[in-house]
C-alpha cells in the first residue's frame, strides 16, 4: 500500500537532502580536475640497469583509441593495423635504424640488368608460424594473392613494374610471369624497367610471405600466418576489443621475440590510456592529449623515456576533384590559400608542425623557393573569382551556393581541424557541414568513388621516398572505385609521367628533380590541400627496453623486453588488480 | 485561471521557488548571454584566447569562462548551447506530452470495454507503421490521416478492438527498449542530425512514461459521477475526453511534462557527448563536456562549464516538476 504523508509532515528526507547532494555533486566536479592536477606519477622502475641482457618472458600491454580493420597483409591498412601486420608477418627486406634497405627472411639479394632484375636468396631453413618451410614458392605465392585483381589491396599499383603485372591485374594470366622461381631458396623478381624503388616496396606489408594455408586466394576468413616473431592464435582477435599475440617459437632470429605476448585494448581513449598507463597496467602510452604530453615532456623523470616517432605523416584536406566544386581547380588553389596552417599547429603545438607541400619533413625539399602552398587570404579570394564564385567579405555575399560536405571520424585532431577550416572557408565562401561518422565508415566513404567531397587526408609514408607519397595519393594508376588511396580521384598525365619517370631513374639527383617538378604540380593543382605534419608520441615506462624509433613510422615493439622490478608489480596489483 | 491555493502552496515551497529560480536564471542565460559575450560562439581568437604556455587561456574579464580547445569564448559557447538544449528539450517534451497524453488518456478512458474500430482506421493505421517502417514517415502521416479521416467521415463496420490493452502493451514494448540505446539507435542511423531531427526523435522516443501516468490518472477521473453523467447524456467520448477528462488531469500532466524536460535535456547531452547529436561547430553541453575532456586537467574550466550547466538545469526541472506536484496535489507529495 502506497504511504500517505501531508504537507504538514515537511518535505520528504530526500529533498531536504537535494540541496547536499547538489553541493556534493558540484563538489566532485570541482575536485575531479582540482585533485588530479597534483604532479604526474613517477616512473616504475626497472628490476636491472639499462645495460642489462635482454630478458625474455612477459606480456607488452598496448592501447589504441580505434579499433583495426583486418590482420592481412595484402588488405587495407593503416596506421593501426600496420604495427600488428608486421609483428606476424616478415618480409624479404627490412630496414636498418637509417631507413636503409636490409635482409630480413632474404639472406642476401643481387640487383642485375640495370635494376631491371632484382635475385633473392632466402635464408635457409625459416619456419613459418604454422611450421612449414619458407621456400622461394611461398614468396610466389604470396606474391600473386596480394596483387590477384580479386584482392582488395589498395597498394598494387605498386608493383605494376614487374613483368606479366598488366596481364594478372586484369585476370588474363593465372600466374605472375615476372616472379620466377630459380630454386627451392630462390626467387627473381624480372621488371618491365628499372625501379629505384623496388627494395623498399619489398620491406613494405604487401608481399610478406604467408603460410600456405592463405592459399592463391585473399579471403576474409583466412587466419594470419605469417614467418614474423608473433603469432595470432585462434580466438586472440576480438574486434572491437581487443588483440593478443603470442611468441612464434620457430622465429627464425635465435632468442627472439623476447616477449612472450603483446596485447591491445581497441577503442581506449587518452584519459583511459593515461590512467591505466600511470598506474602500470599499460606499458606504453601513445594517445595522450597535447597537455599531457606538455606535462610529461616538462617532467624530468619522465622526458627520457617519451619518443617522438619519425616525422613521416602528410596530413591535408582532401578535394574530391570529380565532385563539385572540387571539379574545379580554382576552387582547390583558393581553399588551399585560405586555411591558416599555423592555427592548425596552435591546436597542438607538441604534435602538429606546419606542412605546405606534399613531402613530410623528414624528405621535404628545404628549398624556401620551392613553390609551395601558403596561407594568403587575398590570393584566395582571387581564385574564388577565378572560379566563378567571386565572394564579398563585406557584405558576406556570393561564394559557393551550397553546403559542401566534410565526412570526417569523432576522434583526434581532425574534429578540431575541421572546424578550424570552416571558419578559414566561410570567409571566402564556401559553407563547410562537417559529418561526423565512425572510423571504419569515414575509411569507407573516403575510399569510395563520389563518396565524400572533402575529408581529412592522411598518410604515412610506407617507405622514406617520395614515391611513396606521390604514386599512392596522386597517380591514376592508384584510383579505384572501392578503398583507393587517391582520395582526392585526381589524375593528371603530366603528374603520372612524372612519376613513372622518377620511379625507374636510378641517378638519385635526377630523381629528386622529377619529384620537385611533381610536388610543385601538386601544390599548386591542390587535390590536397596540405595543412600539417603530426608527430605520434609515445611515452613508455623505464621497464619496457628495445622500444626504438621505427624510421618508417611504424610502431615496432619486435625488439621490446621487459624487465619489471617487483615493487612494480606491486604498483599494478595496488592500481587495480588486487 | 490557477488554484490561489496552489499558488499559495507553491510559494511556500521553498526548493520549489529555488527550481523556479533556477530555470528562470537558466533561461535568462541563454536569452541574454549571447548578446552579452564578447565574441562569437563559433569564432576562434588566436591573439586572445591562447596563453603563452600555447594552453587555452583561463577564465578573464574578455573571455569570462575561459577558451577552449581551440580559443572559442566557452560563454558565449555555454550560452548559446543554453539555447539550443532548452530548445530541444522543451520541444522534445511537447512532442512526448502530445503523444503520451493522447495514448493514456484514450487507454484510460476506454479500460476495460472492447471498442469497434473502423477498417479504414485499421487499415490506415497498419499502412502507416509500414511505410514508417521503410522510411517514408512523410507517407505514413498521410495514410494514417486517410485512415482516421475515413473513420470519421461515417460510422464504418471493424472488429471491436481492446484499445486500452493494444496501446498499454505497445508502451510496454517501447519501455522494454532502453531509452537511450533506442534513441542512439535512430541517431547513429540518420545521417545527418540537426536540431528538429534530435527532438523529433527524442520526443516519439521517450512519450512511453506519459502514457502511464496519464493513463492511471484518467482511470480515477473516469469514475467521476459528471464524467458518468456526461456519458449517460450521450455526449461523443472524444468530447467527454477533451472537455471533462483533460483539465481534470493538467495537473499531472503538467508535472509530468517538466520533470520530462530534465530528462531530455540529459538525454540531448548523452546524445551530443557521444557524437550522435548535433554536428560541431554548434555548441551543445554534450559536446562540449566532449570535447573539453582530455583537457580536464590543464583546463578544468572546459568540463566545469557544461557539467555545471547540466547539472543546474536538470536539477533545477526536477525541483520545480516536484513543486508543482505538490501544489497541484498536496496528497501526493
Amino acid at each position: 500500500m502506497r504511504s500517505i504523508r501531508t504537507r504538514r509532515e515537511g518535505p520528504s528526507r530526500a529533498r531536504r537532502l537535494a540541496p547536499a547532494a547538489l553541493a556534493a555533486c558540484a563538489a566532485g566536479l570541482l575536485a575531479v580536475p582540482l585533485g588530479c592536477s597534483q604532479a604526474l606519477p613517477g616512473p616504475l622502475p626497472s628490476a636491472h640497469g639499462d645495460d642489462a641482457p635482454p630478458r625474455r618472458g612477459g606480456t607488452l600491454h598496448l592501447a589504441t583509441f580505434a579499433d583495426i580493420r583486418g590482420l592481412d597483409p595484402a588488405g587495407p591498412v593503416d596506421g593501426l593495423n600496420l604495427a600488428v601486420i608486421h609483428l606476424i608477418f616478415a618480409g624479404l627486406v627490412d630496414y636498418d635504424a637509417h631507413a636503409n634497405p636490409v635482409p630480413e627472411l632474404a639472406d642476401h639479394w643481387d640487383i642485375e640488368d640495370g635494376g631491371r632484375t632484382y635475385r633473392f636468396v632466402l635464408r635457409q631453413g625459416v619456419r613459418m608460424q604454422d611450421g612449414s618451410e619458407l621456400t622461394a614458392e611461398d614468396v610466389k605465392r604470396s606474391a600473386e594473392r596480394a596483387l590477384r585483381p580479386s584482392t582488395p589491396d589498395p597498394m598494387a599499383s605498386y608493383f605494376q613494374a614487374i613483368v606479366g603485372y598488366d596481364a594478372f591485374a586484369a585476370g588474363k594470366a593465372e600466374h605472375l610471369e615476372g616472379v620466377v622461381v630459380e630454386g627451392r631458396y630462390i626467387v627473381s623478381f624480372y621488371l618491365k624497367e628499372p625501379d629505384a624503388t623496388f627494395l623498399y616496396l619489398m620491406a613494405m606489408h604487401t608481399l610478406r610471405p604467408t603460410c600456405k594455408s592463405a592459399g592463391d586466394r585473399y579471403l576474409d576468413t583466412w587466419l594470419p600466418c605469417g614467418a614474423g616473431p608473433f603469432k595470432l592464435e585462434p580466438g586472440g582477435w576480438q574486434r572491437g576489443v581487443s588483440l593478443r599475440l603470442v611468441r612464434h617459437g620457430g622465429y627464425f632470429r635465435p632468442g627472439q621475440p623476447y616477449l612472450d605476448a603483446v596485447e591491445w585494448t581497441y577503442h581506449m581513449g587518452s584519459i583511459a590510456q593515461k590512467l591505466r598507463f600511470e598506474s602500470g597496467q599499460l606499458d606504453v602510452a601513445r594517445d595522450l592529449s597535447e597537455p599531457d604530453i606538455a606535462r610529461y615532456r616538462a617532467d624530468p623523470r619522465w622526458n627520457a623515456l617519451g619518443l617522438f616517432e619519425a616525422d613521416t605523416t602528410v596530413y591535408g584536406e582532401s578535394m574530391n576533384t570529380r565532385m563539385p566544386p572540387f571539379d574545379n581547380v580554382e576552387i582547390r588553389r583558393a581553399v588551399a590559400a585560405a586555411i591558416d596552417r599555423e592555427h592548425y599547429r596552435l591546436t597542438q603545438p607538441n604534435r602538429i608542425s606546419v606542412l605546405n607541400q606534399a613531402l613530410p619533413g623528414a624528405i621535404a625539399d628545404a628549398d624556401p623557393s620551392f613553390p609551395a602552398q601558403r596561407h594568403d587570404y587575398a590570393a584566395a579570394l582571387e581564385h574564388m573569382r577565378k572560379a566563378g564564385y567571386p565572394y564579398d567579405p563585406a557584405t558576406g555575399k556570393g561564394g559557393w551556393p551550397r553546403p559542401i560536405e566534410y565526412v570526417l571520424y569523432d576522434k583526434g585532431a581532425f574534429v578540431f581541424t575541421a572546424q578550424l577550416l570552416q571558419q578559414d572557408l566561410a570567409r571566402i565562401g564556401l559553407r563547410i557541414r562537417l559529418r561526423l561518422v565512425s572510423y571504419p565508415t569515414f575509411i569507407t566513404l573516403q575510399e569510395r568513388a563520389g563518396a565524400a567531397a572533402m575529408s581529412p587526408g592522411n598518410d604515412q609514408l610506407d617507405y622514406l621516398d617520395p614515391s611513396a607519397v606521390f604514386e599512392p595519393l596522386f597517380t591514376t594508376a592508384s584510383i579505384s572505385p572501392e578503398g583507393t588511396q587517391n582520395t582526392a580521384f585526381y589524375s593528371n598525365p603530366r603528374l603520372d609521367d612524372l612519376v613513372a619517370r622518377a620511379h625507374r631513374e636510378m641517378n638519385p639527383a635526377a630523381r629528386k628533380a622529377l619529384y620537385r617538378e611533381a610536388d610543385a604540380i601538386v601544390c599548386d593543382e591542390a587535390p590536397w590541400a596540405f595543412t600539417f605534419g603530426y608527430h605520434f608520441f609515445d611515452v613508455h615506462q623505464p621497464y619496457v627496453h628495445g622500444l626504438g624509433a621505427n624510421p618508417t613510422g611504424v610502431f615496432d615493439t619486435s625488439g621490446v623486453w621487459l624487465d619489471r622490478a617487483g615493487d612494480a608489480l606491486d604498483r599494478v596489483l595496488d592500481g587495480g588488480l588486487r | 485561471m490557477a488554484d490561489p491555493r496552489a499558488v499559495a502552496r507553491f510559494v511556500k515551497n521553498r526548493s520549489a521557488v529555488a527550481g523556479a529560480a533556477i530555470v528562470a536564471a537558466l533561461l535568462a542565460f541563454a536569452v541574454l548571454g549571447p548578446l552579452l559575450a564578447h565574441h562569437g560562439p563559433l569564432e576562434s581568437d588566436f591573439v586572445h584566447g591562447v596563453s603563452p604556455d600555447g594552453l587555452p587561456v583561463g577564465p578573464s574579464a574578455e573571455f569570462p569562462l575561459g577558451a577552449d580547445r581551440i580559443f572559442r569564448d566557452v560563454f558565449a559557447r555555454l550560452a548559446f548551447a543554453g539555447r539550443l538544449s532548452l530548445l530541444i528539450a522543451v520541444a522534445a517534451t511537447a512532442i512526448a506530452s502530445a503523444i503520451g497524453g493522447t495514448v493514456g488518456i484514450v487507454a484510460g478512458y476506454y479500460e476495460g470495454v472492447r471498442v469497434r474500430v473502423p477498417w479504414p482506421a485499421l487499415v490506415g493505421a497498419a499502412g502507416a507503421v509500414a511505410a514508417a517502417s521503410l522510411g517514408h514517415a512523410g507517407a505514413g502521416l498521410l495514410v494514417l490521416a486517410v485512415g482516421a479521416g475515413a473513420s470519421l467521415a461515417r460510422r464504418m463496420a471493424g472488429p471491436h478492438v481492446d484499445v486500452d490493452g493494444l496501446l498499454m502493451r505497445l508502451v510496454d514494448v517501447l519501455l522494454a527498449f532502453p531509452f537511450l540505446l533506442l534513441v542512439m539507435a535512430i541517431g547513429a542511423a540518420l545521417e545527418r542530425t540537426t536540431a528538429v531531427t534530435i527532438f523529433v526523435t527524442l520526443g516519439v522516443t521517450g512519450w512511453p512514461g506519459i502514457a502511464r501516468v496519464l493513463r492511471a490518472k484518467t482511470l480515477q477521473v473516469r469514475a467521476q459521477e459528471y464524467v458518468v453523467a456526461s456519458r449517460a447524456l450521450g455526449q461523443s467520448a472524444l468530447r467527454v475526453m477533451v472537455k471533462h477528462v483533460l483539465p481534470n488531469v493538467a495537473g499531472p500532466f503538467v508535472v509530468t511534462a517538466t520533470v520530462q524536460v530534465a530528462q531530455m535535456i540529459v538525454a540531448d547531452s548523452i546524445l551530443s557527448y557521444l557524437g550522435v547529436g548535433i554536428s560541431p561547430p554548434t555548441p551543445t553541453w554534450g559536446r562540449m563536456l566532449f570535447e573539453g575532456q582530455d583537457y580536464y586537467q590543464a583546463a578544468p574550466w572546459l568540463v566545469l562549464a557544461p557539467g555545471v550547466a547540466i547539472l543546474l538545469a536538470v536539477w533545477g526541472f526536477n525541483m520545480l516538476g516536484e513543486g508543482l506536484r505538490d501544489a497541484f496535489d498536496p496528497h501526493e507529495a
